[in-house]
């Protein structure tokens, strides 16, 4: 099918506005694969790898707009082009609103401000971090692919300042009730977290606001703030400030396990708090954690459970005994030969969860981010038990996260129906204010298209999934999973329990093997 | 123990965003009720890295 490119000589588009067109032009009617950005080096490289490179594409500058697409017909692409058109004048019409071409101007005219969110090419982060410090504002830094030393520096900048520096790589972050960048808005409540972990800190929220409670803060610290480079400064201030702060009565800690060195001094602070406290440091034994004072989770589900075991909440997630009869039930009406999982996730933490939690039943799983080097899926294509985080980089290079953009994970569905050997696909889906309004929604034609898919062949695949997100959403968690369900999908209340689901129903097709 | 002055300041405060990045997520912290000033960030000398060292150099970087 032949490829369609459309070039504006100097004009600049933000890379997150140009993602989002990619999104948009990759729906329009008639386009098979579509790309939009300016026409940086990584730009041209990714346009290539992904065959929509033009020799006119090549020969641009880092100054010009590119909207390239595989299309049905001429009149299809100018179609679509006209769409982003559209869609960029309504934006832009409907604003009387005032932008700043810089930090120092915005803030000049706005001496109120108080928190700098900053989302530009990690390159570039360090300096728009310095500006927003100086200028006497909290960073919520959400650029990734900052060096470490870099990292260190904006942290110790902020250290030095008395203001928070949250990541760099800081997906989820609550302050004051406001939801940055992908957090979800989550009811307000005595509950302080300080998180590594952007899902970590999300999922541990969103339980707590099931249950009726809320969070007070919650610190997202970047994925790296405790490895040894960086040592932990974002966790200490954070939980300093939640120590200090009244409405806060508890406080949560959330990470992968800490850097040796930085975690005997996360210890040693954790021993001196005051605040009733939970920690979930992943891997890290009970003995070391409770000894400390603190109260020790071993996951994130349980992390949530052992936080409302302080407030007397005795919220359940459901029984074991519920998965295992909801497995009996989904096994039903498979084919001898559906004996995988094949899952699909949208970020790493749940995609860690998923396999650690399915890895005694399945044995082996194959991923591009394994839990150990010898399962490491070479090429896309999916064998025996397969996990593939779709927040990678392979996919993710150039193009937002999968909650922004739904559609980097969508051709899974499809593609792990066609192998008759695949038994259960299991998805995740996270609410966030700028996500795509219905994740679930979304999918469910591709669900439909799937089951008919292995009906066809005299089978049955099992759809589990999990939803993170809250009531207070605004794409609803209720609505999100009552979709999934209306299209046949077991719906679990977390990623944990739906990985569980999906071994029960891997063990009951080995036995019945 | 850090100087946690400034961050109970900032709990205790309305949040006043700046944001560096892209517009939507300024939308939708408006949309939350919470008040978003926008930057429309590109890089300096359009993204010519030995041109930007020259400009942090001569001090000119905004």
């Amino acid at each position: 099918m032949p490829i369609f490119t459309k070039i504006q000589k100097d004009r600049y588009i933000d890379s997150l506005e140009t993602l989002n067109q990619t999104a948009v032009l990759n729906d329009q009617p008639g386009i098979v694969s579509g790309y939009v950005g300016m026409a940086t080096a990584v730009f041209k490289e990714v346009i290539e790898e992904i065959g929509l490179g033009t020799p006119e594409v090549q020969s641009c500058t880092e100054a010009d707009y590119v909207i390239a697409a595989e299309a049905d017909s001429e009149e299809a692409f100018e179609n679509a082009v006209k769409a982003l058109a559209g869609n960029n004048a309504s934006a832009e019409e409907t604003e009387e609103k005032k932008y700043y071409s810089n930090i120092r101007s915005a803030v000049t005219e706005h001496p109120r401000a108080n928190l700098c969110q900053i989302a530009v090419p990690g390159e570039y982060a360090l300096e728009e971090v310095k500006k927003a410090l100086n200028a006497g504002m909290h960073c919520c830094v959400f650029s990734n692919n900052v060096p470490l030393d870099q990292e260190r520096e904006m942290k110790e900048l902020a250290r030095e300042k008395g203001l928070l520096c949250m990541g760099p790589d800081c997906g989820v972050a609550n302050i004051n009730g406001a939801a940055l960048v992908l957090s979800s808005i989550n009811n307000r409540g005595p509950f302080g977290i300080v998180g590594a972990s952007g899902t970590g800190i999300q999922h541990v929220a969103a339980i707590l606001h099931e249950a009726g409670t809320g969070v007070s803060q919650t610190i997202g610290t970047g994925g790296n703030d405790l490895k040894e480079p960086v040592g932990g400064i974002t966790m200490l201030m954070g939980i300093d400030a939640l120590e200090a702060d009244p409405e806060t009565k508890y406080i949560i800690l959330i990470s992968r396990k800490p850097a040796d060195s930085v975690l005997q001094k996360m210890l040693e602070r954790i021993r001196t708090m005051k605040k009733p406290r939970v920690v979930f440091f992943m891997g890290c034994d009970k003995e070391t954690i409770e000894e400390t004072g603190a109260v020790w989770a071993d996951n994130l589900d349980n992390c949530a459970l052992r936080a409302l075991e302080l407030i007397g909440n005795t919220y359940s997630l459901g029984s074991l005994e519920e998965i295992k009869e909801t497995a009996k039930e989904a096994v039903q009406g498979m084919a001898p030969e559906q004996k995988y999982v094949r899952a699909a996730y949208t970020g790493g933490t749940y995609l860690d969860e998923g396999m650690r939690t399915m890895w005694d039943v399945t044995g082996g799983i194959w991923s591009n981010a394994p839990l150990s080097s010898e399962w490491k899926l070479e090429g896309e294509t999916s064998k025996g038990h397969t996990a593939i985080d779709y927040g990678e980089e392979e996919f993710t290079l150039g193009r937002p996260h999968p909650a922004i953009d739904a559609s980097i994970r969508r051709p899974a569905i499809l593609k792990e129906a066609a192998d008759p050997e695949t038994a259960v696909i299991v998805l995740d889906f996270i609410l966030t204010p700028p996500g795509h309004m219905d994740p679930c929604g979304y999918v469910v034609p591709d669900i439909i298209k799937a089951q008919q898919i292995a009906k066809a062949r005299g089978g049955k695949i099992a759809f589990v999934a999990s939803v993170l997100g809250t009531t207070a959403d605004w794409q609803d968690i209720r609505k999100q999973e009552e979709e999934l369900r209306e299209a046949g999908v077991y719906v679990c209340r977390t990623n944990y329990r739906a990985a569980l689901l999906a071994s029960e129903i891997i063990k009951l097709r080995k036995e019945t093997a | 123990m850090s100087d946690v002055s400034k961050m109970l300041s900032l709990f205790r405060s309305e949040l006043v965003v700046v944001n560096v990045g892209p517009r939507s997520f300024s939308e939708v912290l408006e949309k939350q009720g919470y008040e978003a000033v926008q930057v429309d960030w590109k890089p300096a000398a359009g993204g010519d890295k030995h041109m930007q060292e020259l400009l942090e150099y001569l001090g000119g970087f905004e």
